[in-house]
């Protein structure tokens, strides 16, 4: 039965994805790009793979992301073919494994990112409920994802308002990991009272069964894209 | 007003996904340290030591039995999402039920069962680097394609075999640094402030 009107729960994606998709990919995309080798079949992977977060997020109109990362990319590619043959010796070994680290890493959390950001808090507890994942998981996992944005956004104004005071990791490292982490954690302490006020409000942890708005299912691009990882995950574990 | 329940409640749950959070996020800032190559032995004592702080917190709000193996069990499943394998997701539930099973022995409120929870806990960390052991070989071959084989050699001399359990000790040691850290920033700060 298809309802007349949409809530804006999905996000503004051109195809939407099912959140479970969202995580399968991620979990392809960070594990065969910090583990798998190179060479071989790896050389059709790689590129795909590093190429998958960045067309997801074209994908759900996140443009400042798509540009951000896609420079990123550009430098980091740029660096290699350019930089690395001019250096020798341990400079060469430095930089080398620096821009190896960030190849490797760098796709897994832009996924990341992608997973966090365009997904809410419902659909993805209305996910793992299809999965059949407990309740004692499901909640503190969505808590962690809603968490993340708020510690960054938290973090930055604490920042703020100790470079005014004048402390940088410079001075004295000790001190600024005192001065960063508490403040941090007084205000998470606090929000997480809140939190938890809101979320037994709107009936968490009640003991009848939640219902959910969210319309959570396998389309034709969820299987093309779990298809894509697939053969990902049978190039990695044979070549 | 005390209420004899030991099931988790949703309280319980958010609190679990608050702290683990921040101890996530911690635990990346060191990581990513980790990442130069010779800081990757320094990895399991200073991420534990770093993570102290909120661990201890969060252990003022603990008093069922399950709050801490989630937290390790979570802090497995978003590693295993960031990439670091399997490894990571089988000790984190080890030793976050290991470490909640010293600490229900003091009833979360003995303070000698709590470090060594903590110490116990924070071993958590060795499956990050379990990979470099378990799977060596596939582990330095996928390393020198995308690393470069200097990395590697520099990296595989100073693992020798021997170094594996001294890790496992050097994280224990972090992880008692780390809650003793923590329980003196939470004496001078959070006891203050009214919110341990």
């Amino acid at each position: 039965m298809e309802p007349e009107w949409k809530l804006p729960f999905e996000q503004r994606s051109v195809i939407p994805v099912d959140p479970r998709t969202k995580i399968i990919l991620t979990l392809t995309v960070s594990t065969i790009m910090v583990s798998g080798g190179t060479g071989g079949v790896m050389n059709i992977v790689r590129p795909v793979l590093a190429a998958i977060p960045v067309l997801m997020l074209a994908l759900s109109q996140k443009w400042n992301a798509v540009a951000r990362f896609g420079i990123t990319y550009l430098i980091l590619f740029m660096l290699e073919l350019i930089m690395l043959p001019e250096l020798t010796g341990s400079m060469n070994f430095l930089a080398g494994a620096m821009i190896g680290i960030y190849t490797h890493m760098l796709p897994g959390f832009i996924m990341g990112y992608y997973l966090i950001s365009t997904t809410t808090v419902s659909e993805f507890v209305a996910a793992m409920e299809k999965v059949g994942m407990p309740q004692q998981v499901v909640i503190p996992v969505s808590v962690v994802f809603r968490f993340f944005p708020t510690l960054q956004e938290e973090y930055s104004s604490i920042q703020n308002a100790m470079r005014m005071r004048g402390i940088t990791a410079v001075r004295n490292p000790l001190q600024m990991l005192e001065y960063r982490v508490v403040p941090l954690m007084i205000s998470v302490a606090k929000i997480g009272e809140e939190l938890s006020a809101a979320a037994i409000t709107r009936g968490l942890g009640a003991k009848r069964k939640r219902t959910n708005i969210c319309e959570i299912g396998f389309r034709c691009f969820d299987v093309l894209l779990l298809l894509i990882s697939g053969v990902c995950w049978a190039g990695f574990l044979i070549g | 007003m005390e209420i004899v329940n030991n099931k988790l409640e949703a309280k319980d749950l958010i609190n679990v996904g608050i702290f683990t959070a921040v101890y996530f996020v911690l635990f990346f800032v060191g990581m990513m340290l980790g990442y130069i190559p010779i800081f990757i032995l320094l990895l399991p004592l200073i991420c534990p030591v770093l993570c102290g702080i909120p661990f201890m917190l969060y252990l003022t709000k603990v008093k069922k039995f399950g709050m801490v193996t989630l937290t390790g069990v979570i802090l497995g499943i978003l590693n295993l999402l960031i990439g670091s394998g399997v490894f990571v997701l089988i000790s984190g539930i080890i030793f976050g039920l290991l470490g909640d099973l010293i600490m229900k022995a003091g009833d979360y409120k003995s303070w000698k069962l709590s470090l060594i929870g903590t110490g116990v806990f924070s071993l958590w960390i060795m499956g990050f680097i379990s990979r470099m052991f378990f799977t060596r070989t596939d582990f330095f071959a996928s390393l020198t394609s995308g690393y470069g084989q200097e990395y590697v050699d520099t990296l595989m001399g100073y693992t020798p075999n021997w170094m594996f359990p001294v890790l496992f000790i050097i994280n224990f040691i972090g992880g008692l640094a780390g809650a003793l850290l923590g329980k003196a920033v939470l004496k001078k700060h959070f006891e203050k402030a009214g919110i341990a």
